[in-house]
């Protein structure tokens, strides 16, 4: 009995392509894609660099020769791109900001940090070493901390080197005479010739002041991963009314396709708005995510996100022939959606060249506009290439529909 | 019959274009292609109005292809749809013919009223229009105290009623309905009639399609018929018979014993595992059978003689039992 059971289930799956799919193969592709994010990890061309801005105020010469050193980090992309970097027969001063302009580039997210050598206070003479500060974007919790350890040791180094330029030739004066090996023992126990680097302090110049600045940067990845989720469900609607003849009898009506696409579009926009609108007051109200002070760039992220998600869904329903194979067409592209488009994992964890591929996904420039809202704060019109880009996907997905939906009419 | 006079949901000038005179439904010469399927090979047949038609084939014979041409749903490669008078294609004239699908075609996370009025809605019913015309629907289909109810909560019968009601709520001249009764029990399947019959006798005009011959006997003026994409035949029942086996009765016999062969005259119903043959004078030709089935050697353990109907006749056109 127990064997026909099997036999009967297996004969079942056998006979079931979508299920043998589910089953077989989706895990396999989501190995991949994680994979993909993670696996190229190591020593690749492809590992993530941090992208920072050099600030160097200081005219001294630690601060020229730290700046330096961290050009030549590999695993760091300074911008601007200093055009002559690794060209030893011109070292030619890297273009550096200002202190404000590069705490900016930091707070708009042009790059994940900068480093400021600030020009030491004349009104301490004992103190002529720069101040070296690390302005993070807690955004990246992981670059904040290699880029200061990585800082440290470029001053350091720069500040050993200076220093043996400075001490006397051991040549001159060879290390055996016992003098000689006593003033240079003494020197270093006194740090006379070898004085301490700056210490780096490192300033999180965005995260720091808000009440719960982890809340505020998941928050827009989680809804608009079920945003996702939602509309392609509720646009199963539109083939389930196909299978049982709802749609001939609608099309029979009155209405036409483009209303009926229209409608669904605007009630799956609707429905999405409020989700994500309920989604971020109840993570106002339960985890201080300051939603009152960014209603304008909420506002207008929520409703283009809604309308794309809402587009995208329709798309997915014209395209599937069965609300089944909907079904799963719609988790492995919503999955991989939000794998890609940092809804998952945050893009900055994956490769440079996995942080460009998810830039074609809905997910990341979603993700993207919200975090400009609620973590960098910055005014609507820093927005436009986000509302733009959704915007255009709305307008290109919902035109898709529309197209796949013709074979709907002619059947 | 009178048409339906002050269909509300209408436009004046098309109110007027439209000829009292013209057939309900007109079909013309339709073509339709599915890559090498040719369903319809110059279907023609007209709907008169108030006339009740059944339109019977067997399966694949480019019933459905023709019901989807007659709504607008499909577009034929040639020839046309008139609706009294009219070309479906022009603008608002569909909105004078109302749609049964075989399939339930409700929203079955709605109550009936919420349906209806979804329906009535989409074909132009507003406030109070909407709301008379609702109520009329409920009370027609015997469901007013179920109005609230979520239909899927309903029996099989109560759903085909709402199905039906949500195509007539805007009082269309003609109504195609697509096996309406399929998978009803006879109660229901009588209930369905009588509304049918309840809107016809207000000069609807029906256009439906069954698997049950007795609706088609019963419950129509004039049978077509069709196969391969053709009308292979169109009249009443009586004119059918006439014009295919004529008055001849059927004459069926059960056997046993070793019968080398059928005897002359007479055929063997595989399906049935009987001998079958028509007969012009069943007193004189009967005996003479059956003294043939005695010299073969068989034994007749049963004999039934049947008057001719739709049955033999659908079967005498198309080689096929209708469900085949």
């Amino acid at each position: 009995m127990i064997r026909t059971v099997i036999q009967t289930s297996w004969r079942r799956l056998r006979n079931n392509p979508s299920e043998l799919f589910l089953t077989f193969i989706v895990p396999m592709v989501f190995f991949s894609i994680f994979a993909l994010i993670f696996g190229s990890r190591d020593a690749s061309s492809s590992t993530p660099k941090i992208k920072i801005a050099i600030s160097n105020e200081s005219p001294s010469e630690l601060s020229e020769r730290s700046v330096q050193l961290l050009e030549e980090q590999s695993s760091l992309r300074i911008s601007p791109p200093n055009p002559s970097r690794g060209s030893k027969s011109n070292p030619s001063k890297s273009p550096t900001f200002k202190r404000e302009t590069a705490q900016d580039l930091v707070r708009r997210g042009m790059v994940s940090a900068a480093v400021v050598f600030s020009a030491p206070r004349k009104s301490n003479p004992s103190d002529d070493l720069p101040k070296v500060e690390i302005m993070t974007d807690s955004f990246d919790q992981v670059a904040s901390q290699v880029l200061a350890a990585i800082v440290q040791k470029a001053v350091m180094t720069a500040n050993a080197e200076i220093a043996k330029t400075k001490s006397p030739d051991p040549g001159s004066e060879p290390m055996s005479n016992p003098v000689v090996w006593a003033r240079h023992n003494n020197a270093m126990a006194t740090g006379a010739n070898f004085p301490q680097p700056p210490v780096v302090e490192v300033v999180d110049v965005i995260g720091g002041k808000k009440a719960n600045p982890v809340v505020a940067m998941y928050a827009s990845g989680i809804a608009v991963m079920f945003l996702l989720f939602s509309a392609t469900t509720a646009s199963g609607s539109l083939l389930e009314e196909r299978e049982n003849s709802t749609l001939d009898r609608l099309l029979c009506s009155r209405l036409t396709m483009d209303q009926l696409l229209l409608g669904k579009w605007a009630y799956l926009t609707i429905i999405g708005a409020i989700q994500m609108s309920l989604m971020f007051i109840w993570g106002a109200l339960v985890f201080r995510i300051d939603l009152l002070n960014h209603l304008e760039g909420f506002a207008a992220m929520t409703l283009v996100t809604a309308g794309a998600a809402a587009s995208f869904a329709l798309m997915l329903a014209a395209i599937c022939q069965s609300r089944m194979q909907l079904g799963w067409v719609s988790t492995i592209v919503i999955l991989s959606m939000s794998a890609l488009g940092g809804s998952m994992v945050p893009r900055y964890l994956m490769s440079e060249n996995i942080q460009r591929v998810g830039l074609l996904t809905f997910n990341a420039w979603a993700l993207e506009g919200y975090n400009k809202v609620f973590w960098r704060e910055l005014p609507l019109n820093e927005l436009s290439m986000e509302l733009a880009v959704l915007t255009t996907c709305g307008f290109v997905f919902i035109l898709a529909a529309r197209i796949f939906a013709i074979r709907w009419e002619r059947s | 019959m009178p048409a339906a006079s002050g269909s509300l949901t209408q436009p004046d000038n098309l109110a007027n274009a439209i000829s009292s005179e013209a057939p309900a439904l007109e079909v013309v010469d339709l073509w339709k292609k599915y890559g090498q399927n040719q369903a319809l090979s110059g279907t023609s047949f007209s709907v008169k109005q108030g006339e009740r038609l059944a339109l019977l084939g067997p399966n694949g014979a480019g019933k459905t292809t023709l019901i989807r041409s007659m709504c607008g749903r499909v577009r034929a490669d040639r020839g046309q749809v008139l609706l009294l008078g009219r070309s479906i294609r022009e603008p608002d004239v569909l909105q004078r013919m109302g749609v049964i699908p075989q399939d339930l075609a409700i929203y079955s996370d709605l109550t009936a009223k919420q349906n209806l009025e979804c329906f009535g809605q989409l074909h132009g019913l507003r406030s109070r229009r909407l709301r008379e015309r609702v109520s009329w629907a409920l009370k027609w289909i015997g469901l007013e105290d179920r109005a609230n109810d979520l239909t899927s909560g309903f029996s099989g019968g109560m759903k085909r009623r709402v199905n039906i009601a949500c195509g007539v709520l805007h009082r269309p001249q003609i109504l195609l309905l697509d096996e309406p009764t399929v998978g009803v029990d006879p109660q229901s399947r009588q209930r369905i009639f009588d509304m049918l019959d309840e809107l016809n006798q207000e000069g609807t005009s029906i256009v439906l399609t069954t698997h049950h011959l007795d609706e088609a006997e019963t419950r129509s003026d004039r049978i077509v018929i069709i196969d391969h994409g053709k009308v292979v035949a169109d009249g009443t029942l009586e004119h059918l018979i006439e014009s295919t086996i004529g008055a001849r009765r059927q004459v069926a016999i059960e056997a046993t014993g070793l019968l080398m062969a059928a005897p002359s005259g007479l055929e063997w119903d595989a399906s049935r595992n009987r001998f079958v043959c028509l007969v012009d004078n069943v007193a004189e030709e009967l005996p003479q059978i059956l003294d043939r089935f005695q010299r073969a050697g068989g034994v007749v353990t049963d004999l039934e003689v049947h008057q001719p109907n739709l049955h033999h006749v659908f079967l005498h056109l198309t080689g096929k039992e209708l469900r085949e």
